[in-house]
């Protein structure tokens, strides 16, 4: 249709546009792009989705799903054969085998429903299998195969990263542990970030000997002393038994054992190792110096999600930026496309809940003590131990407290605890930095009792009031 | 002078929608000329030099079901 004009325009632009968008990872940041993508183009957009391994990437098939299962089906265990209450006499049995088939078949249902299922549904996207590489601004190959696109997504992940420790071999990682068929009785953890705590938890609740061994002295990098030492001395109750700020020497196996020698100590009679030190981005292989795309420990981007070439963006954990996360992957894919499409959207860290699922959970948003500190900028916190909340006592898992960082003016500006469920309320810390409301905002909002969560609002009367003079559920 | 700014269209299913994209389009300042493709989900627009490819993204006209992004930008 032409209006006004005479001469018919060449459309020569378009026609080497082989798709409007090609996205490099099919994990969930590759998804929520797809798919977002589609829904703000009535499945308009020519989309190639090109990734390797199994659709959906780490979340679900070796990260999120399945180690949240594993968590769960240990507490289970656990709690059947401990049980807190006075009275109750219990013991329970585990067929390991049996377990872990069973948490595969989840891990492959949860993919095909949330992912397999609904891709199907895109006419408008290809799927691609294999490594792709730039080769030049506008061009991957895939396979051989020469893909051509006007936007680019890459959404590559990230992977464990591998300490040099002379000996180091025949190792699992959250890559592979979910194909162990025997418990180990004795493990090894390497790291102390949240994965490695994670796998310590559950192997600690199905019985095996866990220990966990660290070069820093601290564990969960980043986080304030109280909120490390409360979890630490939760999972020792637990069992695990921690190293930390060790130099590891070598590791040595003899009869299917492991020993790991550090600088001091040796440690025998390991079944399995388990690395868990910390991720790094993937992007090797992209050959992202041809599409004018910088990378740092992660590719750069300025607060859209865009990179150092315009046209291209990146969203999740293949980014340069602190959090690495399922949540935090599928909003900047969503992110990452509405700005390809005119949008000016960005992340605010601030608002992002984090979360450790060991028991006690440590569930985390907004400002530490520790980065406030290094800002320079003025806070002032008010931290309540769990006992001080009925619903813990109750749980008997009053080992935990509940922290609360606030602005100048009362604004909150970060919650913290070390409690049950916490990963369930978390999100009430959310909503409080996102709406920027005070302290007196939080105590004038009725909580249920008896929740855990009310130790958030416990910790906001604590700016105001002594605590231990207050009736239970008064404002 | 003027220049041709080349966007890609998408949401367009119907002539209805070429003849409204057209108009929201036309009725742009400093826009003088258009072409709309609904094959090629594509419009082509003649414009004054002055005219940024971002004041026809940001139109009215494409904050709801129709989305536009800029392909290239020449001037004639
Ligand atoms: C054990 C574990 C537990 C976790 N638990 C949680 C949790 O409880 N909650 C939470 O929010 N987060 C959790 N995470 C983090 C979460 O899994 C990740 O943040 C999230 O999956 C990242 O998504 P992504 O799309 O960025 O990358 P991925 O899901 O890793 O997807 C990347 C994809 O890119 C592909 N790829 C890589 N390079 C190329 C290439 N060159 N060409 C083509 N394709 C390529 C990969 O094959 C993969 O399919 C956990 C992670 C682990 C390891």
């Amino acid at each position: 249709m032409y209006l006004r004009g005479s001469t018919k325009p060449r459309l020569e632009v378009l026609k080497m546009t082989e798709y409007d968008l090609a996205i490099i990872g099919w994990g969930a940041a590759g998804f929520a792009a797809a798919i977002k993508g589609s829904e703000l183009t009535s499945n308009q957009m020519k989309i190639a989705l090109i990734g390797y391994g199994p659709l959906g990437g780490t979340c679900v098939n070796v990260g999120c799903v399945p180690s949240k299962f594993l968590i769960e089906a240990s507490k289970n265990y656990r709690e059947a054969s401990h049980p807190s209450y006075a009275g109750i006499k219990a013991s329970a049995s585990i067929d390991f085998p049996e377990f872990m088939e069973s948490l595969n078949n989840f891990v492959s249902t949860e993919r095909e429903g949330k992912y397999t299922n609904v891709i199907s549904n895109f006419e408008n996207i290809d799927l691609y299998e294999g490594l792709a590489k730039f080769i030049d601004k506008n061009t991957v190959s895939v396979n051989g195969k020469e893909i051509k696109a006007f936007n680019f997504l890459i959404s590559t992940g990230s992977r464990t990263f591998i300490p040099e420790i002379r000996g180091l071999t025949n190792y699992y990682t959250s890559d592979n542990i979910w194909n162990i068929q025997k418990l180990p009785e004795k493990i090894a953890v390497l790291g102390s970030g949240e994965v490695a705590l994670e796998m310590a938890y559950a192997f600690s609740n199905f019985g095996s000997e866990v220990h966990i061994f660290n070069r820093s002295n601290r564990i969960l990098k980043g986080f304030d002393d109280d909120i490390n030492s409360e979890l630490i001395e939760a999972l020792r109750s637990n069992g695990i038994n921690f190293h930390l700020g060790v130099n590891f020497h070598e590791i040595k196996e003899e009869n299917r054992k492991k020993t790991i020698v550090t600088s001091t100590e040796t440690f025998t009679e390991f079944d399995a190792i388990l690395v868990a030190t910390g991720r790094i981005s993937n992007v090797e292989g992209l050959n992202l110096k041809a599409a004018g795309i910088s990378n740092d420990n992660g590719i750069i981007v300025d607060d859209t999600l865009k990179t150092t070439n315009p046209n291209i963006y990146a969203a999740g954990d293949c980014v340069r930026q602190p959090l690495k996360l399922e949540t935090l992957a599928g909003k900047e894919g969503v992110i990452a496309v509405e700005n390809m499409l005119g949008g000016g959207r960005t992340v605010n860290m601030n608002e992002i809940p984090w979360v450790v699922f060991t028991e006690p959970n440590v569930a985390s948003v907004g400002y530490t003590e520790y980065e406030l500190k290094k800002k320079n900028i003025e806070y002032s916190v008010r931290t309540v131990d769990l006992k001080n909340v009925v619903k813990a006592n109750i749980l008997k898992s009053a080992n935990g407290l509940a922290k609360i960082i606030a602005d100048r003016d009362k604004k909150i500006i970060g919650v913290h605890v070390v409690g049950p469920n916490a990963a369930e309320f978390i999100i009430e810390g959310v909503y409080l930095i996102k709406n920027k409301l005070t302290y007196n905002d939080l105590i004038d909002s009725v909580h249920v009792f008896p929740t855990v969560g009310e130790s958030i609002k416990i910790s906001g009367q604590a700016f105001i009031r002594d605590i231990s003079k207050m009736s239970c559920c008064m404002d | 002078m003027t220049k041709t700014i080349e966007l890609r269209i998408y949401g367009m299913t119907c002539d209805d929608c070429v003849a409204h994209v057209s108009k929201g389009l036309n009725e742009a300042d400093g826009v003088t000329d258009v072409f709309v493709s609904l094959k090629d989900g594509i419009a082509i627009v003649k414009a004054d030099n002055e005219i940024k490819p971002e004041d026809l993204t940001n139109l009215n006209v494409f904050k709801g079901k129709y989305k536009a992004q800029t392909r290239s930008v020449k001037n004639d």
